[in-house]
C-alpha cells in the first residue's frame, strides 16, 4: 500500500475547500475590517446630532399627570419631557405616543412640515440645508423596525445625511448617513442574509463558515510544511558526511 | 542577486508567513462565526428590557401625587411613570441619581427581593433558586448601570434575570445559550475583558493582516488549479489515465 502522503492531503483539503469559500472569505475579511476601523459611534451618526444638555424642570406649573392619564386611558408610560424648549408630557399607549403640554394638559397636534423642518435644524449639527421633507407611511431598509408613519429629512451634503422624526412627536427615531448605509450593506455580506439582513442563523451561513472552518484548519496544518526545516537538516547532514 | 517581483511565490511567502503569525485568530474567527451562526438567536436573545415598554401594563386612572413636590429630591432632569407591581411610581431622575417615588402618596420606593422576584418572574415563568444584591453590573449587565438585584431562576438553561435595585425595571434575562453565544463573541470580538467593543486598535491591527492573508489567498487560487484538477468533471465516462505529479 502506498504511503500517505499527509503534505498533499492537507494541501488537497485547503485548494478545494478555499475554491469554494474563496468569495465569501475575502468579503468577510473585507467587510469585517470595514466593520472595525470605523468606530460605531460614528456609524451610529451620533455626531450629526446634538445631544441636549441636562436642564432641570421647573415642576410648578405642571398639570397632574391624572390630567393625562384621563387623556390617554390606555397609556402605560408617561414621561415628562421636552419638545424644543417646550415642557411636555408624553404619554406612550400601543396605539403610539401622544404629546401634551404639560403646563395646560391640552394635547398637541402632530407637527406639520414647517415644525418638523424646525425640530431638524435644531438637531442637526452640520452646516448644510434640507434639501427634502417626506413624510413617510412605509418603512424602509435603513428604518429598520420602527412602525411608521414619520418624517424623513435629507440634509446637503456628499454622505447624505438624514433624519428620520416622529410622526406623532416629532421626535427623532433614527439619523443615516453613509457609513452606516455602508455598514448595513457590510453586516448583509458579513451574515449572508441577503433579504432581511438580519438572521444570523441561516442554513447558507452555517455551511459556508463551517467549511471555512475546515479550510483554516487544513491551512494551519499545512503550515508544518511551509517552513523548509528538513531541507537544512539535509544540508547539515550531507556537509557532516564531507560530500 | 533577484530582483523584488510580485509574483507567485511573493504571495506564497506572504500568505504562509501572515498565516503563520496570525493564522491562529483567524481560526478563532472561523470557529466563533460558526458557533454564532449555530446557537439559535431567539434562545440567546431572550426578552431584554427593550420588550418591556410593550409588555406594560396600562396605568390607572385616579389622583397622582403632585409633582411639583418632586423638587425635594433636587433638580429633577425628568420623570417616567410607569406601573410597579399593580401601582404607579415616579422615576425621579436627578443629578444623583434615580429616585423611585409611589405616585399615589410621595413615599420613597425600595426596591427589595420581593419586587425584584415579582418583576423577574413577570418575564420567566420558573421558579426562583435565590437573589442576590448587586452593587454594579457584571459581565452580562454591562449595557447597563447602577445597583441591580440577581434573580436566579431553578430552570433547565441557568436563567438569571436581572432588575434594576434603583427602578424596578426589568434589564435583561440571561441563560446559557447566551453565556455560549456570549463566550464565542468574545473570541469573535478580541476583547477579552470587557467583550464590548469592536474597535480596538488590537482587532483594527489583526483585521488588516488578516485581510492580506484572505487577498494573497485568493489570488493563490487562480495559481493552485490546473487543468488536471478539473478533469473529473469533463470525462466522467471515460477511463482516465492520471500522471501524479509530485510536487518538486
Amino acid at each position: 500500500m502506498a504511503k500517505i502522503r499527509w503534505p498533499l492531503v492537507a494541501r488537497r483539503f485547503h485548494k478545494w475547500l478555499a475554491l469554494v469559500v474563496g468569495v465569501q472569505v475575502l468579503a468577510w475579511s473585507l467587510t469585517g475590517f470595514y466593520m472595525v476601523a470605523i468606530n460605531i459611534s460614528h456609524i451610529h451618526g451620533d455626531h450629526l446630532v446634538k445631544t441636549p444638555a441636562a436642564q432641570p424642570f421647573d415642576l410648578s406649573q405642571l398639570v397632574s399627570p391624572s390630567q393625562i392619564v384621563t387623556a390617554a386611558p390606555t397609556a402605560s408610560e408617561i414621561s415628562l419631557t421636552r419638545r424644543l424648549n417646550q415642557a411636555v408630557w408624553k404619554a406612550v399607549s400601543p396605539d403610539g405616543p401622544a404629546l401634551f403640554d404639560a403646563k395646560t394638559g391640552e394635547k398637541l397636534a402632530p407637527p406639520n412640515e414647517a415644525e418638523i423642518k424646525r425640530y431638524a435644524q435644531a438637531l442637526y449639527t452640520g452646516d448644510g440645508d434640507i434639501i427634502s421633507v417626506r413624510l413617510l407611511t412605509k418603512g424602509l431598509q435603513e428604518t429598520g423596525g420602527r412602525k411608521p408613519p414619520f418624517w424623513q429629512v435629507e440634509f446637503e451634503g456628499w454622505n447624505r445625511p438624514t433624519l428620520y422624526l416622529s410622526a406623532q412627536t416629532g421626535e427623532l427615531m433614527a439619523k443615516r448617513h453613509f457609513a452606516w448605509r455602508g455598514f448595513d450593506i457590510a453586516w448583509m455580506l458579513h451574515i449572508m442574509d441577503y433579504d432581511e439582513r438580519s438572521d444570523v442563523n441561516n442554513l447558507l451561513l452555517r455551511t459556508v463558515t463551517w467549511l471555512s472552518f475546515g479550510m483554516a484548519v487544513s491551512g494551519a496544518w499545512l503550515l508544518f510544511w511551509a517552513f523548509p526545516r528538513k531541507r537544512k537538516k539535509k544540508k547539515a547532514v550531507i556537509k557532516e558526511q564531507g560530500v | 542577486m533577484s530582483k523584488f517581483r510580485l509574483s507567485p511565490l511573493m504571495f506564497r511567502k506572504i500568505h504562509k508567513w501572515v498565516g503563520l503569525v496570525l493564522g491562529l485568530q483567524f481560526i478563532l474567527w472561523t470557529l466563533s462565526g460558526s458557533m454564532m451562526a449555530l446557537l439559535d438567536k431567539d434562545k440567546v436573545r431572550t426578552h431584554g428590557s427593550h420588550d418591556m415598554a410593550a409588555h406594560g401594563h396600562v396605568l390607572p386612572q385616579g389622583d397622582y401625587f403632585d409633582p411639583a413636590k418632586l423638587a425635594e429630591h433636587g433638580p429633577v432632569l425628568g420623570v417616567n411613570i410607569v406601573d410597579l407591581m399593580g401601582y404607579p411610581v415616579y422615576e425621579v431622575r436627578t443629578p444623583r441619581g434615580v429616585k423611585l417615588v409611589d405616585a399615589t402618596d410621595g413615599t420613597l420606593v425600595k426596591v427589595d427581593p420581593d419586587t425584584a422576584t415579582y418583576v423577574a418572574q413577570m418575564m420567566l415563568n420558573a421558579p426562583v433558586a435565590s437573589v442576590e444584591p448587586m452593587a454594579r453590573p457584571n459581565l452580562e449587565t454591562r449595557d447597563h448601570s447602577g445597583p441591580m438585584w440577581r434573580v436566579n431562576f431553578a430552570d433547565e438553561d441557568n436563567s438569571t434575570g436581572y432588575v434594576s435595585a434603583q427602578t424596578g425595571r426589568f434589564l435583561e434575562l440571561r441563560n446559557d445559550y447566551y453565556r455560549t453565544w456570549d463566550f464565542f463573541w468574545m473570541l469573535h470580538n478580541m476583547d477579552y475583558a470587557n467583550r464590548a467593543s469592536f474597535n480596538h486598535p488590537l482587532i483594527i491591527f489583526v483585521a488588516f493582516g488578516t485581510l492580506w492573508l484572505s487577498i494573497t489567498g485568493f489570488y493563490l487560487l487562480f495559481k493552485s488549479f490546473n487543468k488536471n484538477d478539473f478533469r473529473w468533471l469533463r470525462r466522467r465516462k471515460k477511463p482516465v489515465i492520471r500522471v501524479i505529479k509530485e510536487a518538486a
